[in-house]
């Protein structure tokens, strides 16, 4: 298992600044698939479906979901809303 | 702490600043003696949205990949339109009647410099990594929805 460091911005600050997650392996989709049993156990399935809507990103680098992570870090984008 | 990015041969200069921005002296910076027109947009904080008032908004920023966002933006919109380009955008606390962007385009004739200006508004809103979180007037916040970056 991996510790992955998850930065929140957004709607996701409502958890914190960041949160920890265990994954198999480093894939995205592994790191999302993390992150929504999270909300599950923190009593925040509310932000489910912002979730699906949201981007990682590594570093400056938005990535898909097939993509994997280099690091032990990403952060947790959520649709943005600027202006 | 503001971030900044400026293209090479200063065609265009794009950052973030905290607080709000100021919205004087943007034309001096996109002043070219070749241009005729400038075109500016303010986007200012107003005291309502979607039926509730507000007091402020609360702008949270990825700065890395907003500063990147904004360059790319800069880019795209300078090789649509013959301009030169400012952006300007507030992180942390804004409050009504203050300007949380701005915008000024210079250009030869006044069609670019409008047409860039209302591009870059309309792009820099799906883009561009930034959040609000509306402040009301008895302090209630609620973070408001916006456009996906995902693509997949």
């Amino acid at each position: 298992m991996t510790a992955i460091t998850v930065h929140c911005l957004g709607a996701f600050r409502d958890l914190g600044n960041n949160f920890t997650v265990e994954v198999d392996d480093a894939s995205v989709a592994s790191i999302r698939a993390a992150v929504s049993s999270h909300l599950l156990e923190i009593n925040r399935t509310d932000l489910e479906g912002v979730l699906k809507r949201s981007v990682f990103a590594e570093g400056d680098e938005l990535l898909r979901d097939h993509a994997t992570v280099s690091g032990h870090e990403v952060s947790l984008l959520p649709p943005v809303a600027g202006g | 702490m503001d971030l900044f990015a400026r293209k090479k041969g200063e065609r265009y200069l794009c950052g973030l600043i905290d607080g709000p921005c100021q919205t004087s002296g943007l034309d001096v910076l996109v002043q070219d003696p070749a241009h005729g027109a400038i075109a500016q947009f303010f986007g200012v904080v107003r005291n309502h949205n979607e039926g509730l008032s507000a007091a402020a908004v609360d702008y949270d920023v990825h700065p890395e990949l907003a500063l990147k966002a904004l360059s790319e933006l800069c880019d795209d919109i300078c090789g649509e339109y013959p301009v030169r380009l400012v952006i300007v955008h507030s992180r942390g606390l804004v409050r009504v009647g203050e300007a949380s962007v701005v915008i000024s385009a210079s250009s030869a004739h006044r069609k670019d410099a409008l047409g860039a200006a209302s591009a870059a508004i309309d792009q820099l809103k799906i883009r561009v990594p930034i959040w609000k979180k509306e402040i009301g007037l008895d302090d209630e916040q609620r973070w408001l929805d916006g456009h996906s970056l995902r693509k997949d």
